[in-house]
């Protein structure tokens, strides 16, 4: 396993033909889907049932039967809202960012990290109306002319944050279906279903592969990918705002933009990584999604983390730095007083196992970087949770200090809203290719015109 | 064609006059009909009324019409709107009503205290203080206030319960009850008929009381109070030879050194001492400020309030008093104070600061003994007064009085044994529960076994009504007729403002009914009239009144209370040689002491069942819905409990189990528990609350009625949940340890410190700071609030206030125990120093209205917003519930409704139709998922400005006054204007001991803190 660092390795391995790379990525949506399918759609639709049983009855009987309580007025609807955001990072940087950067590796995966964004950012758009005491009355965020002369706040970054994630995902759904266009025709022309060809057709909105499709279609990706890179580090600024605008010490921090950004990107790709580690081997994708990738991304995480580790020194430092006894006593509390366990699971699963990735035969090894993606994860969930809490649960009166506890039902929505992330990345492996057809067929051996003739 | 030619020749010559503009080409062909349509601007039929059933079949409008109909339709069908009946004006207005308009009747409350009752269309809603009333004048405890809330208690008895065959209670008439027990007392014969009742204040009753012992001879009438000052009085007695242990003059007194008496809190009249205490407490007058020292067994509200307190077990408290009065030199016998200091290692210093405090104010310093405390203790105490000169202390001007004594012990024991016997014929338990109440050991509850006829007069059930044979529904105090006789000098009056609510009677109508022998005698009025020809016969003459009687009686009623000329008060002189030959006992240090107290709120177990006071925190430990056995961390040590674990204690074999609580500054080997909880029977609400501990109490005195040498303390198996409003920290970590101070919430000096710098507090104060929004300027009134925290005695009225004016709702045990208590204003308690000698600090916190308040800018819908006269304003009905300026507020004085609490709380208990009679119709009741939180009580803001507009003048700050405000008995929170330069509220603002909480966050509030002043000596012991 010697890997010369300074040829850049085919993005494409096993030198499969274009036409062997069509077969590949559309052969599950043209089989029927088999017993692991099920028992897939079994597992994370339970998850999923939870959850809806679990919202169901927070809508019937009110935020009480959740943790939260004075002085936590945010527990894990906000802890989840921002976590999930943050998984929805990866996506847009992958297919926007790299592609402005011209990562030819990222081929492979954008399709897949963008249709995760979206289902996170799904996800994560659930939580701000769930956590509201009157979910029904959540139109009122929006600002819309009515007789009353009632308005939004716009100093409230609650508001900021109805623009920011709506916009986001509005921008990341249109790249992730321009995306699709070429796709859809490819499966068009393969397919035999009559059903099939209809939706193919309607969403393949007339395309002919001819050379001014392609030419718009490049502009108008280009476009959106330089549209959508801003909102990558603007989107998860503005959520790290919710805490960072307000005068809570623990809160009121102006490392937050960059820290959250860092963090979001961080937990994405450790999403990534973990999803498509299973989906490469069931799909037998191992030649479009190759051992490369992982080796690229766990750089990322690696990077991202120790980014986040420095944010977390940071905040040490400025508490001590600033003088201010109220966040001295915060950040102290967090790694010492009643939630010092989070905050430990924080650090390890952040800053002490993405170490681990310095060493080449780890970040190429599947179950090692399976074990840390996941801890990566746990890791930034527990980031959020103590950023939030930790932050809340002892401010700067004494006498009103508390402890969160979550319910059966802060854990069933979590656990829930982990199903409903599933059920919709396993319904997207048996409907949507999984793969860029066209940009993968676009950088693999042979696709391009060279002057050295074939690949490379 | 020719047409057309003839259009173009027209327009060409047209053209030539001026631009001719058509709308249609009717128009351009002069159409007469268009031309006079055209002179109409609406078309035919627009502007007719509208009918829709005169609409076209298919018009739009008949259709939009139709929809809407239907949706309306639909809307209402499935709404849960309930009918309420039709809304019937009056058809001859009562003179007094005006809807919108409240009437506030003077009356008497069951501790005897003078009330005004708020009704609002009829129905009582808020109890405030009487002014005129010479004890609590205008102010009245958080039971008094609270006890509107047993008025609308679903748990009330409705109609009289007889017991049948297989021990059910059914429901029957008043006319059966009463001839069946008009059968059963007339034939008595010889055997007795015991009429059991708590202290009897009232002289109407004691009448019925006397009538009925004159009809049914064999009767006898037995009182008891579970709490009293029986062993004061027999002290005193023994001493002086006069029956009532004075009054104290607090307000005059330099030197405070009380005993294990928590004058400040269930000892005595609280609200009168606290009134008097703070007088002495005013930072506008340092002069008179007093000093109290607390010698104690465990912290109470007295202990907190002291600027020196002394841990010491109570019994052991005589040994010192003795060591005190043998050190100033009127010695009695051997005791040497030094070695009661080295035996309970005392602080040497502090004692030797109060003999010398003692020494240099004769006159003008008393010792004060607890009434729990040994007989013994009193005698020494009253016997140290004299000598001190504290008699100039006592008070002539008035004095309690008893219209009944008390029953003693044997009294009790001969009608238990009497009962035991068989020669009692019947029981009436009149309004008393004694079952619950009695020491176990007297055997009531097995003797009422042995009398046939057991008859329970009760508001609501109680452990003695379901013994009984019948319960009789009485009517609560706010239904009622009576008269009160506390205090020499006056007479209170008691009326009703509402209609007995369910099928109840007042408890003397009851006996007056059976005493006449014939159920019909009964009327509505039939109490009433006895009162008035009472007053009318025995207690207007006395009175030497120019007015008639008839006029008078109206006046009476009008004010609450009538003056009266009592005999002046001699308290005798003292009997000198009474400490002769007393040599305190040895107290054994090795055994555990159990002090049985009443409980700050729920007093002897009557208002258990009341939601308000039991989920008042505890002032000292702010334990809500519970009571515990508090002791010191040592003590715990020796048990081998932690917080919340649960002991046994036997005293002789009585046994109770029961959680501990370890309580900083409690004395060493002292448990003291807290009467009035653990009811077996008391309501959906008080029913299982807590632990009873009447179940210690002995019919033989241990150390005293109230004090008992444990035989053993251990830990059991077990934990239990007892639920703070405020969380406990260590007091050993150092980043914890005197955080309210060091973070500048606690502002605390010396009187001293005071006299020496006046600007002492504003010394250190930091640069000004800015801000980045431009500042609002108010120009009209400004509203605003100063606490002094030196007239704060944390007793905790203020809240109930709050929740009774501002229908704040009662969330139950589990809710607190998350931290989702409702309260708008709470008592932050801070300790200081070591657990063992810890300083208390008390801070009313409420909403302090920031000037520039951050939770203002994070509401993302503007639900909370800020008005031109300075208030933060909650807009409930836009509220969406993101909790985001409850994350904010640095106070965190905003309240969630996590739940609808009147739903969540014992299966909707509030939700009852009786219950919402209760509500301040000014306030809105908050539903499900709004923020809530202090409003400055907006709705008197707004009536006062009503008012002032109504008499065409402008509102000043001195025309509102807050429900806690009102309520606080010490006078502690001003509220008014600030922009009132001559304002009392500027005054405080200004002042140099003011300061704001969290200055650092730039939030500007417009609540004053006055910082406290300690009176200690300047060198600190």
């Amino acid at each position: 396993m010697k890997i010369d660092y300074k040829i850049e390795p085919p993005v494409v391995e096993g030198r499969l033909s274009l036409s062997q790379i069509e077969e590949l990525v559309a052969k599950p949506l043209e089989t029927r889907p088999d017993k692991k399918f099920f028992i897939a759609i079994g597992i994370s639709g339970t998850a999923l049932l939870i959850g809806i049983i679990c919202v169901a009855i927070t809508l019937h009987y009110g935020i009480g039967m959740w943790g939260n309580n004075q002085p936590v007025g945010w527990g894990f609807g906000i802890v989840n809202f921002v976590f999930w955001v943050g998984i929805g990072h990866a996506g847009t940087l992958i297919s926007a960012i790299l592609f402005l950067l011209r990562q030819k590796w990222r081929t492979g995966i954008a399709r897949f990290a963008e249709a995760m964004t979206i289902f996170a950012v799904i996800c994560a758009g659930l939580f701000p109306i769930l956590h509201t005491g009157r979910p029904w009355l959540g139109g009122y965020l929006f600002p819309y002319p009515n007789q009353h002369g009632l308005w939004i706040n716009f100093t409230s970054p609650l508001i900021w944050d109805v623009f920011a994630v709506s916009t986001y995902f509005t921008v990341s759904l249109v790249f992730w279906y321009i995306g699709l266009i070429p796709d859809f025709a490819s499966l068009r022309e393969r397919t035999a279903s009559k059903v099939k060809k209809i939706i193919y057709s309607i969403f393949s909105l007339g395309w002919r592969h001819s050379n001014r499709n392609w030419l718009h279609y490049e502009k108008a990706y280009l476009l959106l990918a330089g549209f959508a890179t801003p909102l990558v580090l603007s989107v998860h600024t503005i959520v790290s705002f919710d805490f960072a605008v307000s005068i809570m010490p623990g809160w009121h921090t102006t490392i937050f933009p960059p820290y959250f950004v860092a963090g979001a990107i961080f937990s994405g790709f450790a999403m990534v990584v973990t999803v498509l580690i299973f989906v490469r081997k069931i799909f037998n994708l191992e030649h479009i999604i190759t051992l490369n990738h992982f080796d690229k991304m766990n750089k990322v995480i690696m990077a991202t983390g120790m980014m986040v580790g420095y944010a977390y020194a940071m905040e040490f430092f400025i508490a001590w730095y600033s003088g201010n006894p109220f966040e001295q006593f915060v950040i102290i509390n967090r790694a010492f007083g009643p939630y010092a366990w989070a905050y430990w699971i924080m650090v390890t699963c952040n800053v002490v196992f993405p170490q681990l990735f310095w060493i080449k035969k780890f970040r190429r090894s599947i179950p090692v970087m399976l074990a840390i993606a996941i801890l990566v994860n746990v890791g930034m969930w527990f980031e959020r949770f103590v950023i939030t809490v930790t932050s809340l649960h002892r401010d700067y009166l004494p006498s009103s200090w508390g402890y969160f506890t979550p319910t059966l039902y802060d854990i069933g929505i979590l656990v829930g809203s982990f199903g409903l992330f599933f059920t919709l990345v396993i319904l997207f492996t048996k409907t949507l290719p999984v793969v860029s057809i066209s940009e993968v067929k676009a950088v693999a051996g042979g696709a391009q015109p060279s002057h050295h003739g074939g690949n490379h | 064609m020719n047409n057309r030619k003839k259009e173009k020749a027209e327009l060409s010559e047209n053209n030539n006059l001026q631009p001719h503009y058509w709308r249609s080409l009717a128009e351009l062909h002069n159409d007469p009909n268009f031309k006079e349509a055209s002179r109409h601007e609406f078309l035919e039929g627009v502007t007719n009324d509208f009918h829709p059933s005169q609409l076209p079949s298919f018009s739009r409008r008949k259709f939009l019409a139709l929809l809407g109909a239907s949706a309306a339709l639909a809307a209402a069908g499935c709404s849960d709107y309930h009918d309420k009946g039709e809304i019937v004006p009056y058809t001859s207005k009562p003179e007094e009503i005006l809807p919108g308009k409240a009437n506030y009747y003077a009356s008497s409350a069951r501790d005897g205290s003078g009330i005004l009752i708020k009704t609002r269309e009829g129905r009582p809603i808020k109890v405030d203080g009487n002014s005129d009333h010479p004890v609590n004048r205008g102010k009245v405890s958080a039971q008094v206030q609270a006890d509107i809330l047993n008025l609308y208690d679903s748990s009330r008895i409705k109609n009289p319960l007889k017991r049948r065959a297989g021990n059910a209670f059914t429901e029957t008439s008043w006319k059966d009850v009463d001839n069946e027990i008009i059968k059963e007392l007339s034939n008595a014969g010889g055997k007795e008929i015991a009429i059991i009742t708590k202290r009897i204040i009232s002289p109407a009753t004691k009448k019925v009381l006397d009538g009925f012992a004159q009809k049914y001879p064999g009767s006898k009438v037995y009182s008891y109070e579970l709490f009293s000052n029986v062993i004061r009085n027999k002290a005193w007695q023994k001493c002086y030879s006069s029956s009532q242990y004075p009054l104290i003059k607090w307000d005059e007194a330099k030197i405070i050194i009380s005993l294990d008496a928590d004058f400040l809190g269930t000892d005595g009249d609280r609200i009168e001492n606290s009134r008097l205490f703070a007088i002495g407490r005013d930072v506008k007058n340092l002069n008179k400020f007093n000093r109290l020292y607390t010698i104690e067994g465990n912290m109470s509200i007295t202990g907190m309030n002291s600027d020196y307190r002394i841990r010491l077990r109570p019994d052991a408290q005589l040994e010192l008093i003795m060591g005190i009065i043998n050190e100033l030199g009127y010695g009695a016998n051997s005791v040497k104070l030094n070695d009661v200091i080295r035996k309970y290692s005392l602080p040497g210093k502090t004692i030797s600061l109060l003999l010398d405090d003692v020494r240099k104010n004769k006159g003008k310093a008393i010792f004060y003994a607890g009434r729990t405390l040994p007989e013994s203790i009193h005698i020494a105490v009253n016997y140290l007064n004299e000598k001190i000169g504290a008699v100039y202390l006592y008070r002539t001007d008035a004095a309690n009085v008893e219209l009944i004594p008390l029953s003693d012990d044997s009294d009790w024991q001969q009608l238990i044994d009497k009962m035991n016997n068989s020669r009692v014929a019947a029981t009436i338990h009149f309004d008393s529960n004694p079952v619950y109440h009695l020491p176990k050991d007297l055997g009531y509850e097995n003797a009422l076994l042995k009398v046939s006829t057991v008859i329970s007069l009760t508001e609501t059930e109680n452990e003695s009504s379901v013994k009984a044979n019948y319960t009789l529904p009485i009517n609560h105090p706010f239904e009622a007729w009576g008269d009160v006789k506390i205090r020499t000098g006056f007479y209170s009056l008691q009326q009703p403002v509402i209609a007995p609510i369910f099928n109840t009677r007042q408890k003397e109508a009851v006996l007056l009914t059976w005493l006449s022998g014939n159920p019909d005698s009964y009327n509505d009025s039939l109490y009433h009239q006895y009162l008035r020809n009472h007053w009318q016969n025995e207690i207007y003459p006395t009175i030497s009144s120019v007015l008639d009687f008839k006029q008078f009686w109206y006046g009476a009623l009008h004010d609450g209370i009538v003056l009266s000329k009592d005999k002046p008060i001699q308290h005798g002189s003292i009997n000198s040689d009474i400490l002769k030959s007393k040599q305190p006992e040895e107290t054994s240090t090795d055994r555990f002491i159990i002090s049985l107290r009443e409980s700050y709120n729920v007093g002897d177990g009557q208002f258990a069942g009341n939601g308000w006071l039991q989920e008042l925190p505890h002032p000292v430990s702010k334990i809500t819905w519970d009571n515990y056995a508090a002791l010191s961390a040592v003590s715990a040590e020796r048990i081998g409990v932690k917080n919340d674990d649960l002991i046994e204690i036997n005293i002789d074999g009585r046994k109770l189990e029961l959680p501990i609580f370890i309580q900083p500054g409690a004395a060493d080997d002292t448990i003291t528990i807290e009467l009035g909880f653990g009811r077996k029977s008391a309501g959906v609400v008080g029913t299982e609350v807590g632990f009873n501990a009447n179940v210690l109490l002995s019919k033989n005195d241990g150390i005293s009625k109230w004090i008992y040498s444990a035989s053993s303390v251990q830990k059991v198996k077990g934990r239990y949940n007892l639920v703070t409003a405020q969380e406990h920290h260590a007091f050993d970590n150092e980043l914890l340890k005197d955080i309210a101070q060091n973070r500048g919430i606690i502002r605390e000096g010396t009187v001293e410190q005071y006299k020496k710098n006046p600007r002492f507090l504003h010394e250190k104060e930091k640069h000004e700071l800015h801000s980045f929004y431009t500042t609002f300027e108010y120009t009209g009134v400004k509203w605003g609030m100063a606490i002094d925290l030196n007239k704060c005695l944390g007793c905790g009225d203020c809240i109930i206030a709050c929740g009774s004016e501002n229908n704040i709702p009662v969330v139950g045990k589990d809710q607190v125990a998350k931290g989702r208590e409702m309260h708008w204003l709470r008592i932050d308690r801070y300790y200081s120093g070591s657990p063992e000698e810890p300083v208390v600090s008390n801070q009313p916190m409420l909403c302090q209205h920031c000037d520039q308040a951050p939770c203002e800018n994070v509401c993302p819908v503007t639900a909370t917003t800020h008005s031109p006269d300075g208030l933060n304003q909650m807009v409930y009905n836009r509220c969406v519930g993101t909790r985001y300026c409850s994350n904010n507020c640095p106070y965190k004085v905003r309240r969630f409704n996590f739940f609808n609490f009147r739903d969540h709380f014992k299966s909707g208990y509030q939700e009852d139709s009786l219950f919402s009679l209760i509500y301040n119709p000014e306030v809105t009741v908050r539903s499900r998922g709004v923020m809530e939180k202090c409003t400055f009580c907006i709705q008197r803001i707004a009536e006062a400005r009503q008012e002032a507009i109504n008499e065409n003048r402008s509102l000043k700050g001195s025309d509102v006054k807050t429900a806690c405000q009102d309520a606080c008995p010490t006078n502690a929170i001003v509220f008014g204007d600030m922009n009132d330069k001559e304002s009392e509220l500027t005054k405080f603002r200004n002042h140099e001991l003011g300061y704001y909480l969290l200055e650092e966050t730039n939030s500007r509030p417009n609540v004053t803190y006055i910082a406290k002043l300690r009176n200690t000596h300047p060198e600190k012991a």
